[in-house]
């Protein structure tokens, strides 16, 4: 037999009354101050426990017992809750709370390295191209008047880098529609950026600082890599991951605690970028190739834009190089490729 | 059985002297770490089916650690039911979300049914959430209907097109809210806060102004001397002077709410510091970052204990005589789907 002292309450009220409990095989019963009530204990359902909380016995009809001898509850409902028991006892003891967390941090370390990434490459597959092509058009109308006019170059000098993008794109047949489309950037610098769905931006200081029109060729090819491998959706898709996790991880202290999560999920998309670089590197090399051009281009402009960003330091613009890998690394590949 | 709908209850009529209760928190930091740590890793490998498990079960550990007068409170909402909510809000983020990646253009349409429909999870949350926490075995209930929110929404809603009287917004909001709320058949009382409550945003509004100032400066400054330092000195300067005002707002409008609040014989004392909601918060804010989020639990429970330390409860009558109300049950869907597009008007 289980003896124990509970609090009850009959339902109605928020009235409690000091009891002393007894459990039996088969019921238990409660006696109090003007109270004398037996409860088979088929008709008790009780909470499953949570740390040291106290116990809630509920009874038929409302009424409730409460108690903190959570060792007369266990005597009595043995086994109650099969889950939650079980949870229970894993959440009671230091070793498994360190498993827990051992599987926490290799999950986290698993998305963030490689879950999310394949995660928004499976997901960017179910995008139709063209939905992708709106995303596109949006970063598009960002840049178009805010960040860049039309381009100075002469219409003989656009018509021949045209010819140029149009040979690198020729017949890839992967249903982006490709256009490239030189601007005037003041603010940005010698760059070319890659838009979803085919639109490949290229700033006239870029046109400038090139050497040869090869080295244009090597730069617009990174570029069409870019499109090819879907970066911009990828990019996209893995931000909004890593937000979802990191809500999902930390999400439960105060919102203003969030901002603590923004640092690292930043320094983490660049990581990503860095990745997508190397892609859109390998892309370039190949494509090259296929056209009847050397990589070395590519490993030549790419001094140069070192050597220009070099010059520009200070400066607040959006560079270059701040979300690339290793320059002196990009070039080794680029002269070492097959 | 019917139960008349009294507007003080039972206890109303009970007088006696005053009694200060103030509310402990007893949760312990280490305990509710090895809640939390379990609760991720059981949610990651059941691929987040078990979330609703932990939700229910964090819920239960911090209202179970929350007493008042020895008592707990109880938390108990049926995680089979929050799973079922969770389904269907992941389903209707998917959408919104979505729609909103893929054709930002069309997703200003989506905030229609949200306009309509926000006011309707966010009744149906409330009264979730209410019907969920019992103290004394005595149920809280929420009864403010649709109709009513949608008209606080529409009658006051367009005044957060006008930043600066935001707050008269936000006010009718939460007396709403609070207004609608019961203990048992006991309803609550809301004196007139609007003064403090609107006078914490106006000095929050002035300091912020000060601080855009001093922002334009330095960007002169920067300007001038192109010193290196400047810019990051403005990031800090910015989002300092919003951490500060955040902390500012939070203390002062959460204690002219619960000092306005009455129940019954129970009136409440709430006396958060401004201060120290700003040292709590930006400690917390650290002790996350620095231990890559292992400090989340000790920031919770930390929060939570200061929050209850600067809370009492008045009694001016006996806590006994709380009558309980009618059972119904309350669907869970509005709370998930509210809990996801983070509507929420805390008390």
């Amino acid at each position: 037999m289980t003896e124990f002292d509970a609090v009850y309450y009959d339902g109605r009220t928020s009235a409690r009354k000091p009891v002393r409990v007894r459990g039996y095989t088969l019921a238990i019963q409660i006696v109090g101050e003007g109270l004398r009530l037996d409860v088979p204990l088929g008709k008790l359902r009780v909470d499953p426990p949570v740390g040291g909380t106290r116990r809630a016995l509920h009874l038929p009809d409302g009424a409730q017992l409460q108690t903190d001898d959570h060792a007369a509850v266990e005597a009595l409902f043995p086994r109650a809750h099969a889950l939650e028991g079980w949870v229970h006892s894993l959440e009671r003891r230091w070793p498994y709370a360190l498993a827990a967390l051992a599987v926490t941090a290799a999950f986290a370390w698993w998305s963030v390295v490689d879950g999310l990434p394949l995660a928004a490459k499976i997901v960017a597959g179910f995008v139709p191209v063209a939905w992708e092509a709106k995303l596109g058009e949006q970063t598009l109308g960002f840049f178009e008047g805010r960040l860049c006019r039309p381009s100075a170059l002469g219409a003989a000098r656009q018509q021949a880098l045209q010819q140029r993008f149009a040979t690198l794109t020729a017949g890839l047949a992967d249903g982006y529609s490709y256009r490239l489309l030189p601007r005037d950037c003041r603010g940005i610098g010698a760059n070319a950026f890659a838009l979803p769905g085919g639109a490949v931006v290229m700033t006239d200081a870029l046109v400038k600082l090139a050497r040869s029109d090869d080295q244009i060729s090597a730069v617009l090819a990174h570029e069409i890599g870019h499109v090819r491998h879907r970066h911009g959706l990828r990019m996209t898709l893995q931000a909004a991951g890593l937000a979802a996790l990191a809500a999902a991880l930390f999400g439960d202290a105060t919102s203003i605690t969030s901002l603590a999560t923004t640092l690292p999920t930043a320094l983490l998309q660049r990581g990503y970028s860095r990745e997508l670089e190397t892609e859109a590197d390998d892309y370039a090399f190949q494509r090259l190739r296929e056209v009847g051009l050397s990589p070395k281009a590519f490993a030549e402009i790419m001094l140069l834009l070192e050597k220009d960003h070099k010059k520009r330091s200070g400066g607040e613009s959006r560079d270059y190089f701040s979300t690339h890998p290793a320059t002196a690394k990009r070039i080794e590949r680029a002269l070492t490729a097959p | 059985m019917a139960v008349p709908s009294t507007d003080r209850g039972a206890a109303g009529n009970v007088a006696g002297p005053e009694k200060r209760h103030p509310v402990e928190f007893t949760a312990h930091a280490g305990e509710y770490f090895r809640i939390w740590i379990v609760n991720l890793a059981l949610t990651i490998v059941t691929l987040g089916i078990y979330s609703a498990w932990a939700k229910v079960r964090k819920r239960r550990y911090f209202y179970g650690h929350t007493r008042i007068d020895g008592e707990a409170f109880e938390y108990r909402a049926n995680p089979l039911a929050i799973l079922k909510g969770r389904l269907i809000a992941v389903a209707a983020i998917a959408v919104f979300y979505g729609v909103g990646y893929f054709a930002p253009l069309y997703q200003w349409l989506l905030w229609i049914p949200l306009l309509v429909g926000g006011p309707w999870l966010l009744v149906r949350s409330l009264a979730f959430n209410a019907y969920n926490t019992a103290y004394r075995n005595v149920r809280f209930r929420f009864e403010g209907t649709y109709k009513a929110c949608l008209k606080v929404v529409l009658v006051y809603g367009w005044l957060v097109l006008f930043g600066i009287l935001y707050p008269y917004f936000k006010h009718r909001l939460i007396r709403f809210v609070a207004e609608n709320h019961r203990y048992g058949t006991t309803r609550f009382e809301v004196a007139d806060f609007k003064k403090p409550f609107i006078g914490a945003y106006a000095n929050a509004y002035g300091l912020g102004f000060v601080l855009i100032a001093a922002l334009f400066g330095l960007g002169f400054a920067a300007m001038r001397t192109k010193s290196p330092l400047l810019f990051p000195g403005g990031v800090v300067l910015f989002y300092g002077g919003l951490f500060l005002l955040f902390a500012y707002v939070r203390a002062r409008t959460t204690n002219a709410i619960w000092n306005a609040v009455r129940i019954g014989p129970l009136s409440f004392e709430s006396a958060l510091r401004a201060r120290d909601m700003i040292w709590l918060y930006f400690s917390n804010l650290l002790a996350i970052a620095f231990t890559l989020g292992l400090a989340t639990p000790w920031a919770v429970v930390r929060a939570m204990r200061y929050r209850a330390s600067k809370t009492t409860v008045i009694a001016s009558g006996r806590l006994d005589g709380f009558a309980e109300g009618q059972a119904q049950q309350v669907s869970v869907a509005g709370e998930e789907v509210a809990e996801l597009f983070d509507i929420d008007i805390a008390l």
